[in-house]
């Protein structure tokens, strides 16, 4: 109780339709434009997730017209990986991230073999792909199969909650969540234990859908969220109402700063966020000191 | 004005380091960053607060505006195990100790990269290297906005840090003449990169990208700036400019010529320097002589005359020297011939050929053209000889 009072002192400056939602109920937390229990909130986004697993990569190239993995290779530049590298990619899912990761590794150690490298290149790097729901990991696992890293023993893939991670503390290089944060039931508790798990050094990146102020844009924006992403989702996947929860979920979601602010506040600093597309989508990064 | 400037970019260099994109990177930063500055009295409450936290922990919450104590009374009621808090070591437990700031972090890691310079070269790896020494993860490396250029700029600011304490504390600079007085500087300087010379070509290549170009640019402006307040110069009009740029050219070739250079201690690299200082210091013993000269043809003359001459003779004493003097010659020569004639016998009692040769070249106009300009009686001859540049 008392946690929630200094948690809704700081939320209301920031985002005041989350603080009423507080003061409704105390226990409730958003599910789209709705108001479900906390507990109700992960069962009921497992249960999206899993309905659209098995089309998930297929909507997002339709939904974002192949962007987003330009998105997250824009997520993984960021992240400068290097050989020996301990990553984790929560929310990892099908594992877009990863497979990224894998390979900007793979193209690392391949120059460095040509010029002198040091001992450190030699440890082995370790990418986890942790993920709460099954279904999505092992579409993951077929991915990487399909891909010839089905045997790679530097992707490991991990079935976990990521507001309890079972990682040790000060064990990670670097975090990633990407378009999974939104879907949390504590955003702050997520970020704590990144906050944990880092090491010293160690950064922080978050991918996800976020708020577009440009004003044309932003009515473009809502319109094709609002009219084409469900009526998408229903003709593709059969789904209407997991994408409808997609796009309210967005809305939802703190903004740029905001968010940022949450970063901060759990202990990360230098953070800073950049916009794509004007905002639709923003990488908000933070290092752990 | 140049020192303060130099501190502001050693502790900033991260700061001004900053490429622009396009978007609002950097404006977040800047908003939060206050709110967990190690200031004092955040300082002072954090070794206080322990005791108070331990007894109210289990009981109601402090009302504590300051983020640091909200946040710990979070972590502690998540029971996270509390850790060791000293000094920079940072848990997540109740107790916080002084925030250690990443900007700090980041120099320190740097300053021990450059340890790998020689070995790795102005790379990432280097910096790596040196995250791992200063017990960090080198994921921290892709925080820096421009990574290799952070190592390279920071090695500059560094250098540029030690000459001015070298100045501050060498007194025998000041029975140098001036041509002398830069000379040992720059020397100073560029001896400051001879323990990197086998990767200063690596440096110089970072230096010249286009994001990286504002920064080195700045740089080098101050360096030049610095060794020509060192070596006395006190113009503050247009010839400011022309001195610095003068000097950063110099610097810039005796630079690149030391890549080369494989002498011992360098020696054909000063020896290079010196002839080029002395090229650019050549005009000032000309000047004593212009300066009898205009004495000596105003005596003659008078009235706005002498006022014409003066200003002539500043313009010589201070600015491009003999060039200026010709310059002004040639503007005027468009206006009346009588001035045309009076600089036809200033510039005849010099060496002329010299004199003409000289202001070729440094003017970019044809000797041919200089040398008619100077001796051709009608304004219009020499406007219709082609005008000049």
């Amino acid at each position: 109780m008392a946690l929630r009072t200094i948690s809704m002192n700081s939320w209301s400056k920031f985002s005041p339709m989350l603080s009423s939602a507080f003061r409704l109920h105390s226990h409730s937390t958003s599910f789209g434009f709705k108001e479900v229990h906390e507990d109700e909130k992960s069962e009921l986004v497992g249960k999206v997730f899993t309905n659209v697993a098995s089309n998930y990569d297929l909507m997002n190239d339709l939904m974002s017209a192949g962007l987003h993995r330009l998105w997250k290779d824009r997520l993984v530049s960021e992240l400068n990986p290097f050989p020996g590298m301990k990553h984790l990619d929560v929310a990892g899912g099908t594992g877009d991230v990863a497979f990224g990761i894998v390979d900007t590794i793979k193209e690392i150690k391949h120059r460095a073999i040509e010029e002198a490298s040091e001992d450190h290149f030699t440890e082995e790097t370790q990418i986890y792909v942790c993920d709460i729901n099954p279904s999505m990991l092992n579409i993951g696992k077929k991915w990487a199969i399909e891909r010839g890293l089905g045997e790679l023993p530097s992707l490991i893939w991990v079935e976990g909650d990521a507001e309890a991670l079972k990682f040790e503390d000060n064990s990670m290089d670097g975090y990633t969540i990407a378009f999974g944060i939104r879907n949390v039931t504590h955003i702050e508790k997520v970020l704590a234990e990144a906050y944990r798990v880092l090491k010293r050094g160690g950064r922080f990146l978050c991918l996800e859908l976020s708020h577009v102020e440009v004003p044309l844009l932003k009515q473009l924006y809502d319109y094709y969220s609002f009219s084409i992403i469900p009526a998408l989702g229903e003709f593709v996947a059969g789904d209407r109402e997991s994408y409808q929860y997609l796009v309210e979920s967005i809305r939802r979601f703190p903004s740029q700063e905001p968010f940022a602010s949450m970063i901060a506040d759990a202990g990360f600093q230098k953070v800073q966020y950049e916009n794509l597309v004007g905002g639709v989508v923003a990488i908000h990064s933070g290092l752990k000191v | 004005m140049y020192r303060t400037a130099a501190k502001r970019l050693l502790i900033d260099s991260f700061r001004t380091s900053k490429t622009r994109l396009p978007t609002t990177l950097l404006t977040p930063a800047i908003i939060i960053a206050p709110r967990f500055s190690t200031s004092a009295a955040n300082q002072s409450l954090n070794f206080h607060s322990p005791n108070q936290h331990n007894s109210t922990q289990p009981g109601a919450p402090k009302t504590a505006t300051e983020s640091p104590s909200e946040s710990s009374s979070y972590s502690s009621a998540s029971s996270s195990s509390s850790g060791t808090a000293e000094g920079e070591t940072y848990s997540s437990s109740n107790l916080r100790p002084p925030r250690t700031e990443y900007k700090d972090e980041q120099a320190r890691i740097l300053h021990a990269s450059l340890r790998h310079v020689t070995r790795l070269g102005w790379t990432e790896a280097a910096m790596m290297a040196g995250a791992r020494e200063v017990g960090l993860s080198p994921s921290i490396v892709g925080s820096f906005p421009r990574k290799e250029a952070a190592l390279v700029e920071y090695f500059i600011d560094d250098c540029l840090q030690r000459l001015i304490d070298i100045i501050d504390s060498q007194e025998d600079l000041k029975n140098l003449i001036p041509s002398e007085r830069i000379s040992k500087l720059v020397k100073i300087r560029l001896e400051m990169q001879a323990l990197y010379i086998s990767r200063w070509a690596q440096a110089l290549c970072i230096q010249v990208l286009p994001m990286n170009i504002p920064t080195s640019f700045k740089q080098r402006a101050m360096l030049v700036d610095e060794i020509w307040h060192a070596a006395g110069d006190v113009t503050g009009d247009i010839d400011w400019y022309v001195k610095r740029t003068v000097l950063g050219g110099i610097y810039s070739t005796t630079e690149v010529y030391m890549l080369t250079d494989n002498s011992p201690d360098f020696r054909d690299t000063w020896a290079f320097l010196d002839a080029r200082l002395r090229d650019a210091f050549d005009l000032k013993k000309t000047m004593q002589e212009v300066q009898y000269l205009a004495e000596a043809v105003t005596a003659g003359m008078g009235g706005p005359m002498q006022g014409l001459v003066k200003r002539w003779y500043e313009t010589a004493r201070h600015g491009l020297g003999l060039e200026g003097l010709v310059l002004e010659l040639i503007g005027q020569s468009l206006r009346s011939a009588n001035l045309v004639v009076l600089g036809q016998s200033m510039y005849q009692s010099l060496d002329g050929l010299e004199c003409t040769r000289s202001c070729s070249d440094k003017l970019g106009l044809s000797i041919d053209f200089v040398a008619h300009a100077i001796c051709l009686p009608p304004a219009d001859q020499v406007w219709n000889s082609g005008g000049f540049v």
